[in-house]
């Protein structure tokens, strides 16, 4: 399937829910779509077009603005397809892909505690990678790395 | 059942039928049905006094320092246990080690999963923030005396992680380290050449 | 009750903590907890050159450096428009179809000994250590591999490699009737494995478990196959699958990976053989590491002609469909580098497939996933 093609398939269900259907390396395109339809958008791409196997949901830091980005895979296409939509930097949050996909599950924790994108209605959105009360998100921009703090050797006492 | 006598060894020898009673609780759900203690005590009166005779006479026959010491120290150093854990690649090797290949535990060495069975923490791999106070739990929970190998340059300094967020540059920031091993990941042999480094360590401490 | 199994306990393999929950032997519910090897490698990435990520790759999957780089590699070089020479994807498809010979291996190493058997231990470590003295021969390490490169590999094979890989196929290929002896004979292995973990075709899909476990339940899904990357679409095998979903299927599967992986790696030698040729590309762009590019052949391109792009790669790692996604802001970094672990999806689902066994059951359940927190983490 091409990106026309998949363009096509989606229009009728989707409508303008769907921003654009651009080709994408190697897979059946690239999708995005509206935050707010979220849920609608993944109900189509699941059913009407059978990608049932969710393989990664990942976040990126643009400074302006954040991108959540999911890759699924239809066994009837032996395809991917990659979903993506842009969400505001500040307080960004987007719909949990749970419902359709329980796949989402651990990869949306990941995404929230590493890029901090809140999945609404998660089942059970909590650290999964860092340690409980870690406030900072380490994957955005403006957290930066550098050499560790020289910290006291343990000696041995006899 | 009846309270067990507390002061005198009880009528019934245990283990025979009649100390069990079928009828009603078992003998153990409470409390024991010969106690323990008694049973110690007694054991232990007659025993302690005559070990302590026996030591004593030994120690001041030939001094303490050159008798009991070596004897634990070569007894020691030739049987380390070390923790039977993994954290990260080098765990990997330190499993080698321990194949038909290398075969470590022709120096004595073999990986306990408790650490109360252990004298030896080899820490192969990446410590991080998360782990590190329950590799802390561990190495407090392991009976003295006691050693730490940092295996590979994560336990030593950070290795290629060392800018990293959430690790630990360095076990020697949480435990005191008797013997670092480079690489990334040491071969088994500079593994097993570790353990024979610190066994000269603990000749050299002569305790 | 809940109990913790880890972060230190003989099942684990690596660094994690399964919390049970249990009412006698039988588990009501669990809760995996992973993060004590998170290492912030996604970030670290964003730190280094293109060529430095490899690096950390190795140390991402340690049983499955190589095929971790090919994975990484793959997103890297289309990110960055460069195309390698065939001969290089050839020795980039043989290192991973070795790779997996050797982590599965491992993993039978590590797993038959849980379940009480000390012999295949040592049978699977010797043979594992042949894998790894071939890898030692052109890479020059034993489990960190910095072999591959963006745009080829860092070397060509050395001389009389090609025998020395056949002579320890030969070996290798005669040892599995000596496994499946040791293991499907044994009563012990049988009555411990028959029948546990079992994780239908539907459930696998809908939770994103993937790799062995998944073809074990009768799913004929293998990336090498149905989305062939490198050069899987000039080579031959066959898809190994087993119905029965427990953890004897899981053994079946990966000991007929095992096989056809040495049916592949025939191929690509004979293939080797006869076409010698460049193992790096001819035109890199400097920034990315001259070191590596041949002298004198170096591409100069000014900071601001950058050429951006978006590199996504899915290759069929040994424990499943592993993932790379590259962006390529036109720097001498990358903008941003999102994994996908298989063992990461293999582990969340550990709900499906451990409710109502025993405590006792969990160490060959949770060994038949083949976990390694490396990746699961990163």
């Amino acid at each position: 399937m091409q990106s026309e093609d998949l363009a096509k398939a989606l229009a009728p269900v989707l409508g303008d829910r769907v921003l654009g259907v651009e080709p994408f390396a190697k897979t059946a395109g690239r999708v995005r779509f509206r935050a707010d339809a979220a849920l609608d958008v993944f109900h189509a791409v699941k059913e009407t077009l059978g990608f049932h196997h969710l393989s990664m949901v990942g976040g990126i830091d643009w400074v302006t603005h954040r991108e959540v980005f999911y890759v699924a895979w239809s066994d009837a296409l032996r395809q991917y397809i990659l979903l993506s939509t842009d969400i505001p930097a500040e307080a960004p949050h987007i719909e949990s892909a749970t419902p359709v996909w329980p796949a989402a599950n651990w990869h949306e924790r990941e995404t929230w505690e590493l890029v901090d994108i809140t999945f609404d209605h998660h089942p059970d959105l909590r650290h999964l990678l860092l340690p409980d009360g870690y406030t900072f998100h380490p994957l955005l921009r403006s957290f930066k790395l550098h050499e560790p703090e020289e910290l006291e050797v343990k000696k041995r006492s006899v | 059942m009846s309270a067990p006598p507390t002061t005198v060894p009880p009528k019934v020898a245990p283990g025979t039928a009649e100390s069990f009673k079928l009828e009603g609780e078992l003998p153990m759900v409470d409390k024991p049905a010969v106690p323990f203690v008694e049973i110690e005590t007694v054991r232990a009166q007659e025993f302690i006094p005559a070990a302590k005779e026996a030591l004593s006479a030994l120690i001041a026959e030939q001094g303490q320092n050159k008798v009991i010491r070596p004897a634990f120290n070569w007894a020691g150093r030739n049987s380390l246990f070390p923790l039977h854990w993994g954290l990260a690649c080098c765990a990997i090797e330190f499993a080698s080690a321990f194949s038909a290949r290398w075969d470590s535990e022709r120096f004595g060495i073999v990986p306990r999963s408790s650490p109360r069975q252990c004298d030896l923490m080899i820490v192969n791999g990446t410590v991080t923030w998360k782990v590190a106070h329950k590799l802390i739990t561990l190495y407090e929970q392991m009976p003295e005396p006691k050693w730490v190998i940092a295996m590979g340059n994560c336990a030593t300094g950070g290795g290629p992680f060392r800018t990293a967020y959430s690790v630990v540059p360095g076990v020697d920031k949480l435990v005191p380290v008797d013997v670092y091993i480079a690489g990334c990941p040491p071969r088994p042999e500079a593994m097993i050449d570790g353990i024979l480094r610190l066994e000269e360590l603990i000749r050299a401490r002569k305790e | 009750m809940w109990i913790n199994m880890g972060p230190q306990h003989p099942m684990t393999h690596g660094l994690w903590n399964l919390r049970v929950k249990i009412d006698g032997e039988v588990i009501l519910d669990c809760d995996p907890e992973m993060g004590y090897l998170h290492r912030g490698i996604e970030k670290i990435s964003e730190d280094r050159h293109y060529n430095e990520v490899v690096t950390l790759m190795d140390r991402t999957c340690y049983v499955a450096g190589l095929a971790w780089e090919h994975l990484y590699i793959l997103a890297a070089e289309d990110a960055l428009h460069i195309v390698p020479p065939e001969r290089a994807e050839y020795i980039r498809t043989m290192c991973e179809e070795f790779q997996r010979i050797g982590s599965h291996l491992m993993w039978y190493s590590a797993f038959v000994q849980d379940i009480g058997l000390m012999t295949p231990f040592l049978y699977g470590m010797r043979d594992r250590d042949l894998v790894l003295d071939l890898f030692q021969s052109y890479s020059g390490a034993r489990m960190t591999y910095e072999y591959m490169r963006v745009g080829g590999v860092r070397n060509d094979m050395p001389p009389g490699f090609t025998d020395h890989a056949r002579r320890a196929l030969d070996w290798l290929s005669d040892r599995f009737v000596e496994y499946d002896r040791l293991c499907l004979g044994s009563d012990i292995f049988r009555k411990r494995c028959d029948g546990l973990g079992v994780l239908k075709a539907n459930d696998c899909v809908a939770t994103g478990v993937t790799g062995p476990m998944l073809r074990s339940a009768g799913m004929k899904r293998d990336l090498r196959r149905d989305r062939p990357y490198s050069v899987y679409a000039q080579l031959e095998f066959d898809v190994a699958v087993a119905d029965a979903a427990d953890v004897t299927a899981r053994y079946l599967v990966r000991m007929e990976e095992m096989r056809q992986s040495i049916r592949i790696i025939r191929q690509v030698l004979d293939w080797l053989d006869r076409h010698p040729g460049p193992v790096l590309a001819d035109r890199l762009p400097r920034w990315l590491g001259a070191p590596y590019a041949p002298v004198g052949k170096e591409e100069y391109v000014l900071k601001r002609n950058y050429p951006k792009g978006v590199g996504l790669s899915s290759i069929e790692e040994p424990h499943g469909e592993a993932q790379a996604y590259v962006v390529n802001e036109g720097g001498e970094h990358p903008y941003r580098v999102k994994f996908r672990s298989p063992v990461f999806a293999n582990i969340s689902a550990a709900r499906h497939y451990l409710i109502g066994y025993r405590v006792a059951d969990i160490p060959p359940i949770m060994g038949s996933v083949d976990v390694c927190v490396g990746e699961v983490d990163r």
